[in-house]
């Protein structure tokens, strides 16, 4: 049950994937990412983590994509055309696909080690992400506040019409 | 679970605590008192105070000095006598900073300038105390939103917007390799420390083992790699300099590269030690020396030649700093105590002639009508002072004795001789690295022909502002003697350097 579930969850989650780049409409790829994210938060389910399962789906699927969409929506981004490729970017982009598949094939068929944390680390309820959140990982958390900080500050101050 | 010890953390955090809070003070006395004054008493108001704010914060660095080393939180906040003595250079580099942005036109929203100026070293000063990747990916975040920021101050001018798009775009990619990369680290290790790095490391046996590790180290040094700004990740550098405003051009070619570098040497030589492989002639093995050789090699090379054709002073420092960052990375590959030491000398004489060189730029280019090479033509009669400064920086960076370049080049070709010198392992590089230096010698010339012979159709004399010619005069004489006597500040490295490079194997 636990590897059906895994590999739904999993091929569902590629095929959006590809749908959100391969479509042309931006309010359909938009859509597509938010189905991304709800198979990705059941992946999370089935790794035990609730708490995350949940913040997933509730803010990039709920606070995030709504955002996006309406940026979409006030920008009235048409489809976009068919596009020219271009020799080099074809030629490139190949050759870097061949390489990370060249890659993954050298990695997946190498025996894998299991991870040194261990298996009984991934159960991930609120407790988990909450206590290394106030104690060991406390500064760099308090060190995001000062970065949104400074984000918006450079928001305000770059999106502002100048006044004559 | 043990108490987390907060009171500590605040302790290590006091001049970071000032710094921030000197930028919101900045912030709010010029939205409160002086927003009707005039522009240049605005600034001069707000720069004084962001002076202020930063001298304070020397005070608790000073308290910290001598003392134990200490690792918090898992490595989220270090302390020992070499992270304080960096802390200091990066307050000393904001300081010039400010001096020549109060010189220069920043704009009418000069709050948000210094702010912003002063949150970005505040991301500096974490980055050089951080020991653990998380702390390490946010702090490295926190100096280049505000160095994206700061590039874009000049709202009118396209050129500043452009290299701003630029700038922010490739940092936000490199910020997505980076991230990546740490990922697979830590997947692989389970640990987000450096010291857990290592441990966990050589339990998993190395690369060979574990290819996902191999990944990681690769998206790692990439990610890293463009925020050096090395090639073949430099592709953002010469638009963002030649585009931003001066002064945050000097701040983005010194402060964070310091703040960089010193990262990246403790990622590489506390975290990754044991895996740097090898990188010596014919005798190749893969690894992080492997890598930053190619990446030293490719630097040193295109960067110095793109520099040859280039018009632009800027656009001409800009290539200049990309062979530089070739060189420092030779000491890096050399992967020992004296390696460190070079790399950790080198960066401070490159962050100080560097900035005095843009410092100079600043002054006179806005004077000058701009900042292409014919406006330079006769500086040498107009500013005579200044113009003698960049004599000296522009040797400097070109390593001409008895300058703090030559020696700390010198230095790191040094250290990558002595490692392996039986076989001359590392000697190709050096052969290169001394190669390319006689290459540089000629556009650095060129500049200094533009100050010094040709001579220009405007012979107005150009006054600049005292405070400012002492503050660069000042840079001068520290660059003139880390050249001359750097005995001192070798010694205190080599007595500092002891915890960055525990970890390395021999």
């Amino acid at each position: 049950m636990y590897d059906i579930l895994f590999w739904f969850f999993s091929i569902a989650m590629l095929v959006c994937g590809l749908l959100v780049i391969a479509n042309r409409n931006p309010v359909a790829s938009a859509l597509f990412l938010v189905l991304l994210f709800v198979f990705l938060a059941g992946l999370f389910v089935l790794l035990e983590a609730f708490f995350i399962a949940a913040i997933q789906v509730l803010v990039y699927a709920g606070a995030i994509m709504v955002l996006f969409l309406f940026v979409i929506m006030l920008l009235d981004i048409k489809a976009s055309e068919r596009r020219k490729f271009r020799a080099l970017g074809v030629v490139g982009g190949i050759a870097v696909a061949v390489a990370f598949v060249w890659e993954l094939v050298i990695i997946l068929t190498r025996p894998l080690k299991p991870l040194a944390t261990g298996g009984d680390e991934l159960s991930g309820g609120l407790e988990q992400v909450v206590k290394p959140l106030f104690a060991n990982y406390m500064l760099p958390f308090e060190v995001t506040a000062l970065l949104l900080l400074v984000a918006m500050i450079g928001v305000v101050l770059l999106s502002k019409r100048e006044l004559k | 679970m043990t108490p987390v010890p907060y009171f500590d953390v605040l302790k290590g955090l006091g001049a970071e605590v000032i710094l921030t809070l000197t930028a919101l003070v900045a912030l709010t006395l010029d939205l409160a008192s002086v927003r009707r004054a005039e522009m240049s008493v605005r600034s001069r108001t707000i720069g004084t105070t962001a002076v202020v704010g930063l001298l304070a914060s020397t005070l608790p660095l000073w308290q910290q000095l001598n003392g134990p080393r200490m690792v918090l939180l898992g490595g989220t906040l270090a302390m020992d006598d070499l992270i304080i003595f960096f802390k200091l250079v990066i307050v000393a580099l904001a300081v010039i900073t400010v001096l020549i942005s109060m010189d220069f036109d920043v704009g009418r929203h000069v709050g948000e300038y210094y702010a912003v100026l002063l949150f970005g070293a505040v991301g500096m000063m974490l980055l050089i105390s951080a020991e653990e990747l998380i702390t390490i990916f946010v702090a490295l975040e926190l100096t280049s939103v505000s160095l994206y920021i700061l590039t874009a101050f000049h709202k009118g001018e396209l050129r500043s917007q452009e290299a701003a798009v630029k700038y922010f775009m490739f940092g936000a990619i490199s910020s997505a390799f980076l991230l990546f990369g740490l990922s697979y680290v830590f997947g692989v290790t389970g640990a987000t420390g450096l010291q857990a790095i290592q441990d966990a490391v050589k339990n998993t046996g190395g690369l060979a083992m574990s290819p996902l590790l191999a990944t990681g180290l690769l998206f790692t040094i990439v990610g890293f790699g463009f925020k050096v700004a090395v090639v073949p990740f430099h592709l953002w550098a010469p638009d963002a300099y030649e585009g931003a405003p001066t002064p945050v051009t000097a701040y983005i070619a010194t402060g964070s590269k310091v703040a960089s570098f010193f990262i990246l040497l403790k990622v590489l030589f506390i975290g990754f030690a044991g895996l740097q492989g090898s990188a010596f002639w014919g005798n190749f093995a893969s690894g992080w020396t492997m890598l930053l050789a190619v990446t030293a090699t490719l630097s040193m090379i295109l960067g110095n030649c793109a520099a040859i054709v280039q018009h632009n002073v800027k656009r001409l420092l800009a290539y200049s700093s990309i062979a530089q960052a070739g060189y420092i990375f030779i000491g890096l590959v050399a992967a020992t105590k004296m390696g460190a030491n070079s790399v950790l000398f080198y960066i401070i004489v490159y962050a100080l002639a560097n900035l005095g060189a843009f410092g100079v730029v600043a002054a006179l280019s806005s004077r000058a009508g701009g900042d292409e090479m014919q406006n330079f033509d006769g500086m040498a009669r107009r500013a005579p002072f200044l113009s003698l400064l960049m004599l000296i920086f522009v040797l400097s960076l070109a390593g001409i004795p008895p300058l703090g370049g030559f020696f700390g080049k010198f230095y790191l070709f040094a250290s990558a001789v002595q490692r392996d010198a039986q076989h001359f392992g590392l000697l190709w590089l050096v052969i290169l690295g001394i190669v390319m230096s006689a290459v540089s010698l000629y556009y650095y010339l060129i500049l200094l022909k533009h100050i010094y012979v040709i001579d220009g159709s405007d012979q107005s004399p150009i006054i600049t502002p005292t405070y400012l010619n002492v503050a660069l005069g000042l840079v001068a004489l520290a660059v003139v003697a880390l050249g001359v006597y750097p005995k001192p500040i070798l010694e205190l490295l080599n007595n500092f350097s002891y915890s960055v490079i525990a970890g390395l194997v021999r």
